[in-house]
């Protein structure tokens, strides 16, 4: 795997990097302005300053190659440390379509938990608490998980009906102080965020944060998580992703999903996966590889001030050479601006919401 | 008594937390498993915990600091006997419609029937409005206003076609399909109401085409009991087939608790006379 800059993948990618400046560049509306700069909503102890993140992008052309000998070696080359640790996956189920691509491919979540386990796993499981549908083993036996998960032998968690735990939010995007989060969740040493690599018509992309809300139970959220919405829709990303903190991120970007996502876009077939130990430059490496520019990504933007590093000339770049990885996902006229090489535009939309992953 | 019926009710009992049910075996109690099972089981141990639980503003549900989610409020109305808790439950459903925002064409709907939300605050979604629609028309039939509300928030939010999903008919120009349990609680709670007559032949239809694909527990038993209520005899296919599903793992218990209550007599306290 050769180690490649942020910065040269930027350029590559027709970005024009220059410095810190770059967090604000394509953002339009969405960039905080100057004095907003100055709020910080959220505590300095309980994060640590971002690092120098690895993020690894690894081709895969379809769900049918080795997927565990990949993420066995993605996650060891990121720097994931899983021996003797327990394990959650959360994968993106929120609601099941036979006609789209709206999930997790399960082959790749049946893959990840055999090289979980080959890479010291105490123990691995694999929850969801599905935004759209109460009824959850539905979507798992429909969506061919279920399935998947009886021949690794894996156990699958309902997060929408697990005990839960309150947890007191280190961050004050929204104004909700606090999450009940389901034990699973907070007991688990390691949650591996495994979201789908889709563009979100409400966020702009929906990636290993936005994922995080299926961490949180619709029976006290409600099916749409509506209360996520009123409190703000990317605020709440950014304050539900720092209390989940999955330290682990996996995007299935194998097939992708573009346009009116993240329910009734379109496949597409990007054939790459992104592993990483920080979700903020996880994400924004995914939403590069989308062809999406990750600072007029307002909950990547802002989390990057805290909770991990969105800096691309501190993002350690290693794999496959990103730029020949692009692939250009089509977007909603309203992220137009998002696109590379677009105008900036406002990525905000607040109303009514109705998807949570 | 059916077999359905009998088996789902003994796994049910067995489930207890104490003398009320929790989503999961041997979890807190909760109000929405508690209020399914004391219908099912006709149980008064059930029904006390559940009036001790109701809240100062006469809801029922769970507080999670500044979220509070009342939506198991026309449920546990439904599961009480007439007292002073039913009384307030009903009263605090009157006070508590949702939240409206304008219309947006992105995702269209008529603010002037707001229906009810999952947590306060909140948009109206189609099964908590169901479950208000329905402890309205059997406990306080006067209360038009809030029957023809929730009435016409699930004729705003018809799916094209017929049925509903959580409740919204189109997002960004593209009609988003029903799915067969939300379709099932908007049919329970329309059934025999003569202004719904034509949601409910669109319900049907969509619910005849989605649970046959559409398996799990919570989707079935909701079927069987929306079946039921209407008096079609398309009950007898789903309850065969939940049959199928019991000989299996238990279900969690909220969908074991409605599979005891549309399978057993407990189905009566839902039911509305045309």
């Amino acid at each position: 795997m050769t180690p490649m800059d942020r910065r040269t993948f930027l350029r590559r990618a027709g970005i024009v990097a220059a410095g810190s400046a770059v967090v604000g560049l394509g953002a339009g509306a969405a960039i905080p302005s100057l004095l907003d700069r100055f709020h910080r909503p959220w505590d300095d102890d309980a994060f640590a300053p971002p690092g120098r993140p690895k993020v690894l992008v690894a081709r895969a052309a379809s769900y049918g190659v080795d997927l565990e000998s990949i993420v066995e070696e993605g996650l060891a080359e990121v720097g994931g440390s899983l021996a003797g640790r327990s394990v959650l996956l959360k994968p993106n189920f929120v609601e099941y379509d036979p006609e789209t691509v709206i999930n997790t491919d399960p082959r790749l979540v049946a893959a990840t938990v055999l090289a979980v386990r080959r890479l010291g796993a105490s123990s691995v499981l694999v929850a969801e608490g599905p935004g759209h549908r109460r009824d959850t083993p539905f979507v798992v036996s429909a969506s061919g998980l279920g399935e998947r998960l009886g021949e690794v032998g894996a156990r699958f968690v309902d997060l929408n009906l697990a005990p839960v735990t309150r947890v007191r939010l280190h961050s004050r995007f929204t104004e909700l102080g606090e999450l009940w989060l389901p034990a699973p969740v907070v007991d688990a040493d390691v949650v591996i965020s495994m979201p789908k690599m889709k563009t979100h018509h409400w966020a702009g992309a929906t990636l290993s944060m936005k994922n995080c809300f299926g961490c949180v139970p619709g029976r006290i959220y409600g099916w749409p998580k509506n209360v996520l919405h009123w409190a703000g829709l990317q605020e709440a990303i950014v304050d539900v992703a720092s209390a989940v903190r999955p330290e682990l991120q996996i995007v299935d970007g194998i097939v992708g999903m573009e346009g009116n996502g993240p329910i009734d876009g379109t496949p597409v077939q990007a054939g790459v996966l992104v592993f990483g130990t920080d979700p903020v430059a996880t994400d924004s490496t995914a939403a590069l590889l989308m062809g999406l520019n990750p600072a007029g990504i307002w909950h990547v933007n802002e989390a990057g001030r805290f909770l991990g590093q969105a800096d691309p000339e501190r993002i350690v770049q290693i794999g496959e050479d990103p730029e020949r990885s692009m692939t250009s996902f089509d977007v909603l006229p309203v992220f137009e601006g998002l696109t590379i090489g677009s105008n900036p535009s406002d990525a905000a939309h607040a109303g009514l919401g109705d998807a949570n992953a | 008594m059916s077999s359905l019926f009998e088996r789902s009710a003994e796994t049910l009992d067995r489930a207890r937390s104490g003398d009320a049910f929790a989503p999961t075996p041997g979890a807190e109690p909760e109000p929405e498993p508690t209020a399914l099972a004391a219908i099912a089981l006709d149980d008064d141990a059930a029904r006390r915990w559940l009036a001790s639980a109701q809240l100062p503003d006469g809801s029922f549900g769970l507080t999670a600091g500044p979220v509070e989610n009342d939506a198991a409020t026309g449920l546990a109305a439904l599961a009480l006997p007439p007292s002073d808790e039913r009384e307030r439950a009903l009263d605090h459903l009157v006070a508590t419609p949702a939240r409206t925002l304008p219309s947006d064409p992105v995702v269209p709907h008529d603010p002037n029937v707001p229906g009810w939300g999952w947590a306060l605050g909140t948009a109206g979604w189609v099964e908590p409005t169901a479950r208000a629609l329905l402890a309205f028309r059997r406990l306080r039939p006067g209360a038009t206003t809030q029957i023809d509300g929730a009435v016409g928030f699930l004729a705003d939010r018809e799916c094209v076609g017929g049925g509903w999903n959580f409740g919204n008919r189109s997002i960004y120009y593209v009609d988003l399909p029903p799915f067969g349990q939300t379709t099932a609680a908007g049919l329970i709670g329309l059934h025999a109401l003569a202004s719904g007559y034509g949601l409910v032949l669109g319900g049907v239809d969509a619910l005849r085409r989605l649970w046959p694909v559409e398996r799990g527990p919570l989707t079935l038993a909701m079927s069987l009991a929306a079946f039921r209520l209407l008096g079609l005899a398309d009950a007898e296919e789903v309850e065969n087939a939940l049959e199928r599903t019991l000989d299996g793992a238990p279900p969690d218990v909220i969908s074991l608790a409605w599979i005891a209550l549309a399978s057993g007599p407990g189905l009566s306290e839902l039911a509305v006379p045309s």
